[in-house]
């Protein structure tokens, strides 16, 4: 199951060669922005008029240093390269991976990244989140390998590009896919003269990769676990044993954690919670969870009788995914957004959600939307059964989705064809609009064609209109009746223990 | 929603513009060819096309009959509410019509007994709906949606039948309530609506001496009052009803501002408010606060069948579709007075609620039993919102408040475009998965808190009595 992971994860270097030939991209959007000036200066050129062209010229130049300055400011070209790239590979991985992980992509991304608004969405989107999520991270999302520690792995670099654009996206497959990296990176690992693996190893070689993996998107709290778990083992590695066979047996270590943790576990949920579908039940899902759809797949290959409503939400789609593969597989599956949760819920005999973690007082922090739709479910008498494996219990606790969440960029809420069908309402913004004073100078100089992320900039022009997207809320223990792991099938209140059982042994 | 955007697809503009120049008949027509193909769809602009037609169907009456009338307008709405079960306005609005019809016609025939009532509805006052005929019990077994369809039948059978012949059919509904007969003749199925009515009712009426007051059977009382009617030549039957019609046009045209007057108090500074689809209502509701106070307003996009509408309403602060016939009144988007806005999608609405102080939802319908349709995600906002003890308010004009109880609620749920859900460019997951997609949400009443019309702010569990204030008995079923 590892070797094709791998093989993705190793092979984008290439993309890594093409990067620095990316930087042009920015400088012709500025151009662009002279170019009415330029427009406007007749052949003959007055001695004025001469010095007005200079001065322009010297400003473009000026705002171009400026917008190539930050690292983070070019991000399309790479991402989208390397996009590409994975869309090529993913079928033929989808075959021969017998746990494909979750490939799902950001709707929203345009064919041209603003680059030029980057440098002010940062600044403003600390403002806009100020009221509820102002105390969380609001550095961009790295969406380059531009300005990466030099120390980060060709196959760490590859992940994180993954990362940030929800290539992999649910966070078993985020802990799998960067446990993986990190054998790549351990095995070229050399330790430097005068320093012991164990020590050199954690701090020095492998906080850049997280830091990196950070940077590209917050680490998910499997992963957190599984680096704890990670560094505790290699500073266990008594300091004489040599080099070549501490590396072998991190590796070991590494595969054996998936196994027993993910793999093993992952088997025993499932067998588990197959006997909760009876024949004739009415499955109801939201999102997508990689455990959830090998439950039901394995149910209808079992004969169990039974249909499935994914409910799935804006913007990732993510159940449209599984509704697919179910789908392809014969199961017979209706298909609602969260605005029509509740008459989803209406029809459904059970609920079955996935988990992004589980939380020690019992909430289950996972996709947004997941607490509507267990809420409804609640509301509707319907037994709501979260199956995770017990990696993603944590020992954090949480009482709303505002003190911890992962904030994503705001502009993923609209995408391109939402953005095209507000075009036409270009004529009725507001004259006192900022964007259309600003698009009346740029209409003389190109026209009146509007491209879609004129939309974004209206949106980012009009002052006190934010858009506001995060990916994750907490689901009140008084939700969820039922808890499956591989350690058994629980009572939401028990996940402190089971977790204090699965850390101490 | 699409087909409204130009000026020249039909809609509500060209049925307004065309409207002046054709006859009634054609009219109808036309307006039911427009319910059918969804051209004209959402409360207000079938209210507003309702009401005009209306205006237009008694102009063009001829005779003074006045059973007549209500025969012509009780066949026009049939014909109407059939074309489109689920825009319930437009029986409301017949309904309402209907009911001035009846109420110039007690003006002048039952006189004293209505001296306080008067043709506008508008002001209905404490004496009004305490002697006005209560709704009982039985319209509880009548939907306008499950009978649409046959009484049209009915209608066409009994079309070409003399007047008479159509009293005669009526008379079990009107004698069960204008002789103010005793529970037991009450049918045996009693909501709570009725429960209450009914000793209130007793108190009141029997000293008016309202039934029956020389010994004559309701039937036969009514039955001489409309051919009193008739001959007596010096009433205006047709002038009063075309006023009362024009004041319910004003009343359409009033009611957001007169439910946006009352915003300031029950918006405070620094609230977090949440609200869902573009809704003129709730925005010129917002905006009447944001005159005074500052507040910070959550928008849930409603995606997929509202969101291009909820986007275009905070960059341009107007719906596409009113657009053409309110040019006349700009007003600014929210964002331009300084109200932040802040956009969510459907799915963060638990997420956020903890931070939200006050919940003000749009509707499409109210129903009587305090219930409302609204556009999808509606409930889980509602329910959401309870589930965090925040309060919910409803805002609607009376126009929208319905007669109909929601015994079989999916009978007012609309199911809209599934390629609005999935493309269907995406041909093979259409063809695999069965893509759903509902428009509306059913809104039980214990999740309101307060709803708000042109009249003022009252309990869910008091709708009834404005239902009892706004319509007739006799045109519960149309």
């Amino acid at each position: 199951m590892s070797e094709p992971v791998v093989a993705e994860a190793a092979a984008p270097p290439t993309v890594s060669a093409e990067a620095p030939g990316n930087p042009p991209t920015p400088a012709k959007k500025d151009s662009k922005d002279t170019k009415p000036a330029e427009d406007g200066a007749p052949k003959k050129l007055s001695g004025a008029e001469l010095k007005k062209l200079k001065q322009a010229e010297k400003q473009a130049k000026r705002a171009q240093a400026k917008a190539a300055g930050p690292p983070t400011v070019q991000q399309g070209g790479p991402s989208k390269e390397n996009q590409k790239k994975k869309e090529q590979k993913q079928p033929q991985q989808k075959d021969d991976n017998s746990r494909p992980l979750p490939v799902r992509r950001r709707p929203s991304q345009s064919n041209v990244v603003p680059q030029l608004q980057t440098k002010k969405d940062s600044k403003r989107s600390q403002k806009e989140l100020g009221l509820f999520f102002g105390h969380l991270y609001s550095q961009p999302r790295q969406h380059s390998m531009v300005g990466a520690s030099k120390d980060a792995h060709p196959a760490v670099l590859a992940l994180g590009l993954q990362y940030s654009s929800y290539a992999i996206c649910g966070s078993t497959a985020r802990m799998v896919a960067m446990l993986l990296a990190f054998k790549a990176v351990i095995e070229s690992y050399q330790t430097p003269p005068g320093t012991s693996l164990a020590r050199h190893l954690t701090n020095h070689h492998l906080s850049p990769q997280i830091d990196y993996l950070r940077s590209c998107r917050p680490l998910s709290i499997s992963m957190g676990n599984a680096i704890r778990w990670l560094k505790d083992i290699i500073i266990k590695i008594d300091p004489s044993t040599p080099e070549a066979e501490a590396k072998r047996d991190l590796a070991e270590e590494i595969d054996m954690f998936i196994r027993e943790r993910v793999t093993a576990a992952q088997k025993l949920i499932r067998d588990q919670a197959l006997t909760k579908i009876l024949p004739g039940d009415v499955i109801l899902t939201y999102a997508s969870s990689s455990i959830v759809e090998q439950t039901l797949l394995q149910a209808h290959k079992a004969g169990v009788p039974f249909t499935v409503i994914v409910v799935d939400s804006k913007p990732l789609f993510e159940g449209k995914t599984l509704a697919r593969k179910l789908a392809n597989q014969g199961i017979n599956v209706r298909y609602y957004l969260i605005t029509g949760a509740s008459h989803a819920v209406k029809d459904a005999s059970k609920v079955f959600l996935g988990a992004h973690a589980m939380m020690s007082n019992g909430r289950l922090y996972s996709r947004v939307g997941t607490a509507l739709v267990s809420m409804l479910a609640r509301a509707h008498s319907l037994p709501v059964i979260v199956l995770c494996e017990s990696v993603k219990f944590t020992e954090k606790v949480a009482l709303d989705s505002i003190v911890g969440n992962e904030v994503a960029p705001a502009d993923e809420i609209l995408s391109e064809t939402e953005r095209s069908a507000l075009l036409p309402l270009e004529p009725h913004l507001p004259p006192t609009h900022p964007a259309k004073t600003k698009d009346d100078d740029k209409t003389a100089a190109e026209g009146t064609k509007f491209g879609s992320l004129d939309v974004l900039k209206w949106i980012e022009g009009s002052e006190n209109l934010h858009h506001l997207q995060v990916l994750y809320d907490v689901t009140p223990a008084e939700y969820i009746n039922m808890v499956i792991t591989e350690y058994g099938s629980l009572p939401p209140s028990s996940v402190p223990v089971v977790h204090r059982l699965s850390t101490n042994t | 929603m699409a087909q409204g955007i130009t000026p020249l697809a039909p809609g509500l503009t060209s049925f307004l513009k065309s409207l002046k120049s054709t006859p009634a008949d054609p009219s109808v027509e036309h307006l039911i060819s427009l319910l059918k193909r969804r051209q004209i769809r959402n409360s207000r602009p079938c209210a507003i096309a309702t009401t005009a037609l209306m205006l237009r169907v008694v102009g063009e009456f001829k005779g003074r009959d006045a059973a007549k009338l209500v025969e012509r307008i009780r066949q026009v709405g049939r014909r109407l509410t059939a074309a489109q079960p689920r825009e319930v306005v437009v029986g409301n609005i017949v309904r309402r019509v209907l009911g001035l019809v009846r109420e110039v016609l007690d003006d002048n025939t039952g006189g004293d007994s209505y001296a306080g009532s008067d043709a506008g509805h508008n002001t209905p006052s404490q004496h009004d709906s305490m002697t006005r005929p209560t709704l009982h019990s039985s319209i509880s077994t009548f939907s306008p949606l499950r009978h649409a369809a046959t009484e049209l039948m009915d209608a066409s059978m009994t079309s070409d039948m003399s007047d008479s012949s159509e009293l005669s059919r009526r008379p079990p509904l009107l004698t069960s309530h204008t002789s103010y007969a005793p529970t037991s003749s009450a049918p045996l199925v009693n909501s709570l609506f009725g429960l209450f009515s009914q000793p209130a009712d007793s108190n009141a009426s029997t000293p008016t001496g309202q039934a029956s007051p020389d010994g004559k059977t309701a039937q036969s009382l009514n039955l001489e009052r409309l051919a009193d009617l008739s001959r007596s030549s010096n009433i205006d039957l047709k002038g009063e009803v075309m006023d009362g019609i024009r004041e319910l046009q004003d009343e359409l045209d009033q009611s957001d501002e007169q439910i946006a007057s009352v915003a300031l108090e029950h918006i405070h500074s620094n609230e977090i408010i949440l609200t869902h689809t573009a809704s003129t209502t709730v925005q010129k509701f917002l905006l009447s606060a944001a005159k005074k106070r500052k507040f910070t307003v959550v928008h849930a996009e409603t995606y997929p069948h509202d969101n291009a509408a909820t986007h275009g309403i905070l960059l341009t602060g107007r719906k596409r579709e009113t657009r053409l016939d309110e040019d006349e009144d700009p007003w600014k988007p929210l964002t331009s007075v300084g109200i932040p806005v802040y956009v969510i999608p459907d799915s963060h609405v638990f997420a956020i609620m903890s931070r939200v102080n006050k919940v003000i939802l749009a509707t499409h319908t109210v129903l009587a039993n305090g219930g409302l349709v609204a556009a999808a995600g509606a409930h889980m906002i509602a329910k959401a919102a309870k589930e965090h003890q925040t309060p919910v308010v409803v805002l609607s004009g009376v126009y929208k408040l319905s007669p109909v109880y929601p015994f079989d609620i999916d009978e007012l749920i609309e199911y809209g475009d599934a390629g609005m859900v999935v493309p269907y460019e995406d041909g093979e997951f259409v063809d695999k998965v069965d893509v759903e997609h509902p428009l509306y949400d059913y809104v039980p009443a214990d999740l309101v808190d307060l709803y708000i019309t042109n009249l003022g702010g009252h309990a869910p569990s008091y709708l009834y009595r404005i239902v009892a204030d706004h319509y007739r008995t006799e045109d519960i079923t149309l």
